[in-house]
């Protein structure tokens, strides 16, 4: 089957996704992302058009440098479109001064990365704070019951370079939860972990899905995907979408 | 504020504040904040060192200057002499700060028949006025009568210096030396008496008034045009040698203690450039995070502002001690007189520090602003 092929099929299941905008905490309209390369254009993503409603947890998924990772930045806003239309919980980015943009993401979104991105100069306590300390107030109280709910309780005062992987891995999720996001965005948030810190990641994405968190990851790794309610699959900065409820199948190619 | 004292403990109501956040970074990161302070200290030290012992040497070279002697003459156009006012014309004209000292010279004989230049003056104004000459014993005011100091030259020729005996129109006075004088020029071959009893002796009245003005050479042409006024038909001339000499060495002495300063606070000043600038790339990520939490440029900006501040103040505290004990020991060591630390440096030593840091400041900032977190913090 070829790629148009895929697509066509795809679209034609659409409209039970955009019949409700109304509940989309993430939109999209038409959004392309080019870098400026050496003399030509690198086309990271292509007139992507999906929505992501309230509460769903939805696995991005592709080959590397699909354009998977270009997706997620701008959906953190990190990153703006180059073309198209991005809303996140109703409100256009493109609207928004990069200053504004920095308050909305403090607000809206909880990141989770690969590589953790703990400040090493930190303890876990003191990392989970900083989250706070860039949204309003820091609790430490708060930031320790953040640190207990992912089995951290007692090495609050360590430095990320005393902790584990997966230990790392849990302190960033907690940074991530503290200021209770609605959307929290994964990348590749288990490429760095064996089977079984993999496996406790995965319960604690399970457990903030049940609790109403919209969660988007990234991820490379089948079982991880299936964890999700819905897949996009990525290629060559196409987006291959899923509607919501819909089933989740393998792109072939 | 309180924070975790050991690993695992903490304080209930403990906060995170730029504070915290600074201390744990200046700690953690400790062997790059200390390059940092370091070129900071070095900048601080040497600016207080130069500037302490400049002002110090500002003040010495004046001193030294103001010592040596007149920077005016007034003299009676040839073979005359001056009116007898000439004297109070010359100090109203040249304010009262100003110096100034009589002279009359005539040729007078020893009694073994030879020549000496005998000059009448007024000992408490000479001794003021050329305080760097070399008297081995001023005449007492008070003391005995006719007293006189003889030139180094002018005693080898002379049999007893208590009682020296000088011929002048056929008329004589005797002298009593009450000491030497040595300043390596004409002085030293003359014989120096008070002015009453020379013109009492010789008849001859002052021809030549020197003046000191103290201050620079705008102060002096000023004095200059002054007495130009005040005394037609005399002679008003600077000791331009020495006027010229003084400021020629006072001005490059400015210059070369600006240039040095210059020279040291840009070389600092790269280095430290080079050291802040290492300090916040190497941070990269973790501002990029920072970003990626909702921090904004302001927040971002603070944090490595104040750290700049930081080390940059401590650089000033440190380097203020060391700087003026390096003042000290090179002011011991070269003029055998003690610098004291001058408070009154600090500021500007202040400001220079703050100055380098901010300039150094200036390129990490904009690599901050164009930070682009997604690219610094995407995956795989
Ligand atoms: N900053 C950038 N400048 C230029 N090209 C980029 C940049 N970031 C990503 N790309 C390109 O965009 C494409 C998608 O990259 P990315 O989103 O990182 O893929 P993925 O995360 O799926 O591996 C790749 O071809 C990559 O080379
Ligand atoms: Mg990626």
């Amino acid at each position: 089957m070829s790629e148009a092929k895929v697509v066509a099929e795809i679209k034609s299941d659409w409209p039970a996704n955009t019949t409700r905008p109304d509940c989309a905490v993430i939109s999209l309209e038409g959004v392309c992302r080019e870098y400026a390369g050496r003399g030509d254009v690198v086309r990271a993503l292509e007139d992507a058009t999906f929505s992501i409603v309230a509460g769903e947890w939805v696995a991005i998924t592709g080959p590397s440098g699909s354009g998977k990772s270009t997706l997620v930045n701008m959906l953190g806003c990190l990153d703006r479109p180059t073309r198209g239309e991005l809303k996140i919980d109703n409100v256009d980015v493109a609207s928004m001064s990069s200053t504004e943009l920095d308050r909305f993401r403090a607000e809206k979104i909880g990141f989770i990365f690969q590589q953790f991105h703990l400040i090493p100069y930190l303890s876990a306590v003191e990392n989970v704070m900083l989250a706070q300390y860039f949204h309003s107030m820091t609790d430490e109280k708060e930031a320790k019951a953040a640190l207990d709910r992912v089995g951290l309780g007692h090495r609050t005062g360590h430095l990320p370079s005393e902790l584990s992987g997966g230990e790392q891995q849990r302190v960033c999720i907690a940074r991530a939860l503290i200021n209770n996001p609605p959307i929290l965005l994964a990348d590749e948030p288990t490429g760095n972990l064996d089977a079984a810190n993999q496996a406790i990641v995965a319960d604690l994405l399970k457990d903030l899905h049940r609790n109403g968190h919209t969660v988007v990851m990234v991820t490379h790794d089948p079982e991880m995907a299936t964890l999700a309610q819905r897949r996009i699959a990525l290629s060559h900065g196409k987006v291959f979408c899923h509607p919501v409820g819909g089933p989740i199948v393998t792109l072939r190619r | 504020m309180s924070e975790p004292s050991t690993p695992g403990q903490y304080h209930p109501a403990s906060k995170l504040s730029l504070v915290r956040i600074l201390r744990r970074s200046l700690v953690h990161r400790r062997a790059r904040s200390i390059s940092a302070l370091v070129a900071l200290t070095v900048s601080a030290g040497v600016a207080t060192a130069l500037l302490t012992l400049y002002a110090d040497l500002d003040n010495k070279l004046h001193k030294e200057f103001r010592s040596f002697g007149a920077n005016i003459v007034v003299t009676a156009t040839a073979n005359a002499v001056l009116p007898p006012d000439t004297l109070s014309k010359v100090q109203q004209a040249a304010g009262p700060a100003a110096l100034t000292a009589p002279f009359a010279y005539a040729v007078a004989t020893t009694d073994t028949g030879t020549s000496v230049v005998v000059s009448g003056t007024d000992f408490a104004a000479v001794r003021r006025l050329n305080s760097w000459w070399q008297v081995s014993n001023w005449p007492d005011p008070s003391g005995q009568p006719s007293p006189a100091l003889l030139g180094q030259r002018a005693a080898n020729f002379i049999g007893d210096e208590h009682s020296v005996k000088l011929t002048f129109a056929s008329k004589s006075v005797t002298l009593n030396g009450t000491g030497r004088l040595k300043t390596g020029g004409d002085e030293d071959s003359r014989i120096y008496m008070p002015l009453e009893a020379f013109t009492a002796w010789t008849g001859v009245t002052p021809s030549v008034i020197e003046v000191q003005i103290s201050g620079g050479t705008a102060a002096i042409d000023t004095a200059l045009a002054q007495l130009k006024q005040a005394l037609p038909g005399v002679q008003v001339q600077p000791v331009r040698q020495l006027v010229e000499g003084e400021s020629r060495i006072v001005d490059r002495t400015h210059a070369l203690m600006y240039a040095a300063l210059l020279l040291i606070a840009l070389t600092v000043g790269v280095s430290v450039l080079a050291t802040l600038s290492a300090s916040v790339l190497e941070r990269r990520r973790d501002f990029a995070l920072m970003k990626a939490l909702g921090g904004t440029q302001i927040h971002l900006m603070s944090i490595f502002l104040f750290e700049a501040l930081i080390l940059a103040l401590a650089g000033v505290f440190v380097g203020f001690v060391i700087g003026s004990a390096a003042a000290f020991a090179i002011s011991e060591i070269n003029f055998h007189t003690a610098t004291l630390p001058r408070l009154s440096v600090m500021p500007l030593v202040l400001l220079l520090n703050l100055a380098i840091a901010l300039l150094a400041a200036f390129f990490p900032a904009r690599v901050l602003r164009g930070l682009q977190p997604a690219a610094l913090l995407k995956g795989e």
